[in-house]
């Protein structure tokens, strides 16, 4: 092949795309969709259920207070620590309970591996930015919030191409 | 007026033929680390390569976390392929307690792997072209690892940073209709990987960039040790997958790509072929998979290894992985240490550059499919 042809060749593969739909998130005003509702357990089998790992959702009536999240956080990033709550639960004496910094969580989910009462999920919620690093700090009042999302977009594939649509 | 200068420490005057130049540690390409080149005129009299700017302490790191704990750090030195650093660990780990993995774990596994391959591949693309400053090539692979991120979103809930297999199989099962959309997008993606070829691979440009340069003969490859798809670009026929196949691979339908060349083209058209294979593997996978089952055997709590080392590896995107653990009877591993294939393939490069172009430097490099984070660790 010669070197103008392959040129023309090259640049005639690029000119096709004009006619393609642009594969482009337009991010704030479209969410992607992500499946199911977060990364959980399943409390029959223990099977862990696939879905996004973004925010924590804590369960404060079925939280004991027993740490093991906080233990399996302790060497990957130190991001939880357990505080006293002002509530009152017979099986949780202590009435202490985990409270997340997301400027230090890696979002692995093993705290959600850990949780041996089902307790603490994520959610679907990424979008945890803030202009302070104390307000990255969720207390366990924030984290029984749940999240409300509007992610709505599926990359759809068709004979013109794929797009976010 | 003479200066007093340190011991060492030379200066180089104005009428020398040889000067020194330093390439990095700021990115060359992405990651931190310097090519001390002597040039003579335009031509590479000698090149140095001086790793270590991001040295993070990964073994040693790993002695103070149980088996567990180590599993997000331990992706962190190559995030773009988080499945296939961690696939070697979570195997030796299973060697280690004697952990039996169930089957169908052991696909969901080599799917994760190879979507991971292709992610790692594709990134890896996308900076070859714009290092050979083909910006399409930058734009195109850039666009395209969506599909593969999406899908690994939906599988693990992470869009780079998966920690998805564990020591026992992997964390969660596939979603619901997860198998047709897996299909439908790589089907798609082996449709645009078709158009790589004229725009990229046939390209006259690239072509006179990368032909006959940085050649490395077949026994030089395997005299340097090097490894991935460098060793197979020079026309040796050894991939992890085929010749110590772990988990399914030995059921799966693929073959090796091997090309004789040796040059920088040879070695970025193999992990462009390496592509297609492993779209082969994951749609075979998807195909012989079980279809119901557990994923995942629980570990005890705290799992203790007894007094044992062992040592595993897998094919990664850039060679073959290996981690070589050490236990004794505690939580924590004795010793770790991680065998990669980006340091292994550094030590071709003064061979490579001396005698090339200048103007070569970045084609060679970066063609090797070293991942400067990963050697340092």
């Amino acid at each position: 092949m010669s070197t103008a042809g392959g040129i023309i060749r090259a640049l005639n593969s690029g000119v096709k795309h004009l006619a393609v739909k642009r594969f482009t998130l337009r991010y704030p005003e479209q969410k992607l969709k992500f499946v199911g509702d977060g990364f959980r357990f399943n409390p029959e089998t223990g099977v862990g259920i696939a879905g996004l790992r973004g925010r924590h959702i804590l369960f404060h009536e079925h939280c004991t207070g027993c740490q093991l999240c906080s233990v399996a956080c302790e060497g990957i990033a130190e991001a939880i620590g357990m505080v006293k709550v002002n509530e009152t639960w017979k099986h949780n004496k202590k009435a202490i309970m985990p409270q997340i910094d997301y400027g230090k969580c890696v979002f692995c989910g093993l705290c959600v591996d850990a949780c041996p009462f089902y307790a603490l999920y994520m959610t679907n919620d990424y979008e945890l930015s803030s202009f302070t690093k104390s307000a990255l700090i969720y207390t366990p009042a924030q984290l029984a919030v749940k999240p409300k999302m509007a992610q709505d977009v599926d990359i759809k594939i068709d004979d013109r191409g794929a797009t976010h649509g | 007026m003479t200066t007093q200068l340190p011991p060492g420490i030379s200066l180089e005057k104005v009428d020398d033929r040889i000067m020194t130049l330093n390439v990095g540690p700021q990115h060359p390409g992405s990651g931190h680390m310097r090519l001390i080149i002597k040039v003579d005129g335009d031509y590479i009299v000698s090149c140095d390569p001086d790793p270590g700017y991001v040295h993070r302490g990964e073994e040693k790191m790993a002695e103070y976390r149980n088996y567990i704990q180590n599993i997000p750090h331990l992706e962190r030195p190559v995030i773009h392929d988080s499945s296939n650093i961690l696939y070697p660990y979570c195997l030796a780990v299973e060697d280690l307690l004697g952990i039996e993995v169930p089957e169908r774990a052991k696909y969901v596994r080599v799917i994760a792997a190879e979507l991971n391959r292709c992610i790692y591949i594709l990134y890896w693309l996308a900076i070859y072209g714009i290092f050979l400053g083909h910006s399409t090539m930058f734009m195109w692979p850039a666009g395209d690892r969506e599909l593969f991120i999406d899908l690994l979103e939906a599988m693990s809930g992470a869009r780079v940073t998966h920690a998805y297999l564990v020591p026992g199989g992997v964390r969660n099962d596939l979603p619901a209709n997860f198998e047709e959309r897996c299909l439908r997008q790589v089907n798609y993606f082996e449709k645009r990987l078709k158009e790589y070829e004229a725009i990229f691979y046939q390209n006259p440009i690239l072509k006179a960039r990368t032909q006959d340069t940085g050649i490395l003969s077949k026994t030089d490859a395997i005299r340097l040790g090097t490894t991935g798809s460098v060793l197979r670009a020079s026309g040796v026929d050894y991939d992890v997958r085929k010749k110590e196949p772990y988990d399914v691979y030995e059921n799966l339908d693929f073959q090796t790509v091997v090309m004789k060349e040796g040059d920088s083209y040879a070695r970025s058209y193999v992990p462009y072929l390496e592509m297609f294979e492993s779209c082969r593997i994951i749609k075979d996978a998807l195909r012989k998979m079980p279809k119901s089952g557990s994923v995942r055997t629980k570990l005890k709590p705290n799992p203790k290894g007894g007094n044992d080392e062992v040592y595993r590896r897998v094919e990664s995107g850039r060679g073959a992985l290996g981690y070589y653990i050490v236990s004794n009877n505690r939580p924590e591993p004795y010793r770790v240490k991680i065998s990669v294939g980006s340091f292994r393939n550094l030590i071709c490069m003064p061979y490579l550059l001396k005698g090339e172009k200048l103007g070569n430097m970045p084609a060679v490099y970066w063609s090797l499919n070293y991942w400067p984070v990963e050697a340092d660790r």
